[in-house]
């Protein structure tokens, strides 16, 4: 089965999103199928994040969104939680607690209030913890850790909840050339294991090396779906982001490279 | 990571024994001297003057503070759950003045006797007013300036509510009477103000401890939070409640008594690895171990006058606030308003 025949994990469907009067996402439809790692870029303002947490059932949308063939909205936030993981912009910490309590927070829609953490929940965070090489310091509080580590430890937080789709908004935002590729391998990793991830990205060269599938949004709309090369071509780029690119090969594949604002 | 721990249970044993000790102080110290060896007797025969004096007067005092001093701890761990700020105190948001504010109304006007249940009613009403009218005007981001300010306001109006009260107030006894009050003291307090205060005290605690697990989730940030199945808004209204419930209610009781709610939570939050969920136990026994260690202070303060002790509590809350504010002053001036 090709990927566009096999039925997606996560659906949209005309999902138009307002914020007081003014569309900020347009009948965007999108489908996300299990094992792809698909990019979401757009200049700023483009709508990606307010896409995103209408994914994530953290916005009221006009549309459908569907997982596994059933609205998000009659899931319940329980259930919902467990199929949509959401890692928002910036990995904040409010409390300094210690990485492994933050990372068993993905465990929530799992358990009830009262209950301990069960096996099950404990494989999770530990799990979690060593995908992203976090383990050696799960008895550290979050505010010793430098910013790729926290990354890591947010990131740790939504893989934790073991949840099909996984949504990443800017999971690479200011952290260092290695950490940003430490991401991107956990990232397309989540997905190899059968996980549907779709991260919002600005680095178009990072997108294109990562990623199966990019999304390109362009002012409440998405303008292109599509494999890396074609999704991002010097044409679009320059339409979209008003930058003038070319393509590099890096050995590796060909990726865009953003020369200067036209 | 689970909800109680063996260093938890070591941390909540050890609060327990605190109260425990601080409880027969309480029964022994007052102007009249009792033994402690004599106090157990008198708690439970009741006989004689001594009788009188532990189980009459010094007993409900004494439970009166470990509750309230419980309440004020745990609605100020709540508080700081909700809004991520550790500096989020009942007394600054004009919680416990908008509770006198509707409690004395109903006292002045003589709308209903000091025991009835229509002045804890009036406490009640008056912080949920406070507290909802902070959380609404705090929004969802709840930024401290925004929310520092708006508490400024609303203490500041409900401190103007009580000034046209007192103002008002039909006769110059019921505005001194009032007046003292508000000072907040556990003076003179009888077994039928406990029982009045009992069932909204421990309805607030539920309604509090409930949200335990939301408040710890809410270190991701709200979309985070909302993202792991947290309801936000029902969060935010038992917040709202289980403060009005517990602060309205106790205020009712005890007139104004400020900052075991900030107090108490910081206190021990580093025992607890800063686990807002895991801090609530611990900050409600801090408080009541807190309230009771001053009550039994401004008994034993030399003087005719009892010193009250809503003055200690702010006495000794203020210099702590600002000590507070200047040790996480790095924080508080990177923080985004």
């Amino acid at each position: 089965m090709t990927a566009e025949s096999k039925p997606a994990l996560l659906q949209a469907r005309d999902v138009t999103v307002r914020l007081g009067k003014a569309a900020v996402v347009e009948n965007a439809s999108l489908p996300l199928h299990a094992g792809e790692l698909v990019a979401l870029v757009g200049p700023n303002g483009a709508g990606k994040t307010t896409l995103m947490r209408a994914l994530a059932g953290l916005l009221p949308a006009e549309g459908a969104i569907t997982f596994s063939g059933e609205p998000l909205e009659t899931l319940g936030r329980r259930r919902r939680a467990r199929a949509v993981a959401y890692l928002p912009q910036g990995h904040v910490f409010h409390w300094p607690m210690h990485v492994d309590a933050v990372v068993a927070l993905g465990r929530y829609p799992h358990g009830d209030p009262f209950s301990t953490p069960s096996p099950q929940d404990r494989a999770a965070v530990s799990r979690a913890l060593e995908r992203t090489a976090t383990t050696a310091f799960a008895d550290r509080s979050v505010i010793t850790l430098s910013g790729g580590e926290r990354a890591r430890v947010a990131l740790a937080r939504a893989l934790a909840t073991e949840a099909p789709v996984l949504l990443a908004d800017e999971p690479t935002a200011s952290l260092d050339p290695r950490h940003q590729l430490i991401v991107m391998d956990l990232l397309r990793q989540a997905a190899r294991d059968g996980g549907a991830v779709l991260a919002i990205l600005h680095d178009l060269t990072l997108a294109a090396r990562f990623a199966d599938r990019v999304l390109v949004m362009d002012r409440g709309k998405i303008v292109a779906d599509a494999a890396p090369a074609e999704a991002l071509s010097p044409q679009r780029i320059a339409q979209v982001f008003g930058v003038d690119a070319i393509n590099v090969d890096t050995g590796e594949g060909i990726v865009p490279l953003a020369r200067h604002p036209l | 990571m689970s909800w109680l721990n063996r260093r938890d249970l070591t941390l909540n044993g050890a609060l327990i024994a605190l109260i425990a000790i601080l409880f027969v102080l309480s029964l022994a110290v007052g102007p009249a001297g009792i033994p402690l060896a004599r106090v157990f007797d008198a708690l439970f025969s009741g006989e004689g003057v001594a009788g009188i004096i532990v189980r009459d007067i010094r007993l409900p005092r004494t439970v009166l503070a470990v509750l309230i001093g419980a309440t004020f701890g745990l609605s100020g761990a709540a508080l700081q759950g909700l809004l991520r700020n550790p500096l989020a105190e009942p007394a600054l948001f004009g919680a416990p003045q908008a509770a006198a504010a509707g409690a004395s109304l109903v006292i002045a006007f003589g709308l209903a006797g000091a025991t009835s249940y229509a002045v804890p009613l009036a406490g009640i009403a008056g912080t949920m007013v406070a507290i909802g009218a902070l959380l609404a005007i705090a929004g969802r981001r709840a930024s401290l300036t925004v929310t520092m300010l708006a508490g400024l306001a609303l203490a500041s109006f409900a401190g103007a509510a009580i000034a046209l009260i007192l103002n008002l107030a039909p006769n110059p006894y019921i505005a001194m009477e009032v007046a003292f009050w508000l000072l907040g003291s556990l003076q003179d307090r009888s077994t039928e103000h406990l029982v009045i205060a009992v069932p909204f005290l421990v309805a607030s605690w539920v309604v509090l401890g409930m949200s335990a697990r939301a408040f710890r989730a809410l270190t991701l940030g709200e979309d985070a939070a909302a993202s792991l199945g947290v309801d936000i808004d029902r969060t935010r209204q038992a917040v709202v409640v289980g403060v009005a419930l517990g602060v309205g209610a106790a205020v009712a009781i005890c007139g104004s008594i400020g900052f075991i709610g900030l107090v108490a939570p910081h206190l021990v939050r580093r025992m607890v690895n800063s686990d807002p969920a895991r801090v609530m136990l611990p900050a409600a026994l801090t408080g009541a171990a807190l309230l009771l260690a001053a009550d039994i202070g401004v008994r034993l303060m030399p003087g005719v006058v009892e010193i009250k002790l809503g003055v200690v509590t702010a006495l000794i809350g203020v210099p702590f606030f600002i000590a507070m504010i200047f040790s996480e002053r790095r924080m508080l001036e990177g923080s985004p308003s």
